[in-house]
């Protein structure tokens, strides 16, 4: 399975690691980290929109959270979901 | 006149110090997609510097951003994504002919009027990082009305010298002051590369006062810890900011008389002296930026 990831484990960061998904699975997301549970709505909902504005309907993401913000977390996950797709052409 | 005492290096792939580089008041921030990124984490990194840009007020602090050489795939993807995101300027690595600022100025020029953005508006600040390059400084800093600033290289310039860091960079003497007098002549900022020992405060403070001293506006930095000595050595003293509020003073109550020489204590001054008295002030920060 084709994956690729962006981001770290430093504080501020995180880490997304985005794998293929078989076309019409849909998007599935899975988290962990410190504070995860106070954050996880938030996190899937800036995941989840990141992914639709580029068009992405059939990814798996895993997001290893420490502590980044709407900003980071939308960069990070672009940058894992535009590698796993091959570069940003 | 912007102020450039300190510009402190962010690295683009670090968003700890993206977010928060600011908040330790530098003159101005330049987010790093050069050096500091490892090659693997280019794309990444110009993603992230896109959304912080985007996203964070950096108060009053000139926001530039250094991208990758132009000898690299990835100079003009850069500069795609960070100039619609409303910064200052770019900070370009290893200029070494007039040639190069053509090209960038042209290829800034289009993503300019792609984006409607004012043309002219995205400053050039360039790194002389080889002998060749500070050889042409001065044909450097005069290649594009672009062009406000150009900073001496460290280590790339040592390594092009064949030489190595000594303790009091006497190796960079030569440079340093062909950068200033380059600068100074083509009427750009010239400001001094990074101190790179960040817990030698002391050789910070004894490098800054003599880059102050022969003519450098400022220096690069690396560490926030660095940003309150180089700005203690750049701030004026009490007897210049005395003199420079006389100045200023002076010339006010002549424009207001209509009178086009100014008197100060008895001797004529002339307005590069009248220009110099007002950043005197805005160093000390009795006065707002100007142009």
């Amino acid at each position: 399975m084709k994956t690729a990831q962006a981001g770290t484990l430093e504080s501020m960061d995180c880490l997304v690691t985005a794998s293929e998904a078989e076309k019409g699975k849909g998007i599935f997301i899975t988290m962990e980290g410190s504070n995860i549970a106070r954050f996880r709505d938030s996190i899937l909902k800036t995941a989840k929109t990141t992914l639709q504005e580029m068009g992405i309907k059939d990814v798996i993401l895993s997001i290893q959270y420490n502590g980044a913000n709407d900003i980071v977390l939308k960069a990070r996950v672009e940058a894992a979901a535009k590698a796993l797709i091959g570069g940003d052409n | 006149m912007a102020l450039r005492r300190t510009m402190l290096y962010l690295p683009g792939n670090n968003p700890n110090m993206l977010i928060r580089g600011h908040l330790f008041k530098p003159d101005g921030v330049i987010l790093d997609l050069e050096d500091s990124v490892a090659l693997s984490e280019k794309d990444a990194a110009r993603i992230l510097v896109r959304e912080v840009l985007k996203n964070i007020d950096f108060g009053g602090c000139e926001v530039t951003v250094r991208i990758n050489g132009l000898d690299t795939p990835f100079w003009k993807k850069d500069l795609e994504e960070v100039i619609p995101c409303g910064i200052d300027g770019i900070r370009v690595p290893k200029v070494e002919t007039p040639k190069d600022i053509e090209l960038l100025d042209e290829a800034i020029s289009e993503i300019e009027s792609k984006n409607n953005i004012p043309e002219g508006k995205i400053q050039i600040t360039c790194l002389l990082e080889t002998a060749l390059g500070i050889w042409n400084a001065y044909h450097i800093a005069t290649a594009s009305k672009r062009v406000t600033a150009i900073c001496p290289g460290g280590e790339d310039l040592r390594a092009d010298l064949k030489t190595s860091r000594s303790e009091t960079s006497e190796e960079l003497v030569g440079p340093r002051r062909m950068v200033v007098l380059a600068a100074h002549a083509a009427k750009v900022d010239p400001l001094d590369t990074v101190f790179s020992d960040i817990t030698d405060d002391e050789g910070l403070r004894r490098e800054t006062e003599w880059i102050k001293q022969i003519g450098f506006q400022g220096k690069s930095v690396i560490h926030p810890n660095q940003i309150p000595i180089i700005h203690d050595v750049f701030t004026p003293t009490e007897k210049e900011i005395a003199q420079a509020k006389k100045i200023v003073q002076a010339a006010k109550e002549a424009a207001e008389k209509g009178l086009g020489a100014v008197s100060v204590d008895g001797k004529m001054v002339d307005k590069p002296v009248v220009k110099r008295a007002e950043y005197t002030l805005q160093k000390a920060g009795l006065l707002e930026g100007g142009e």
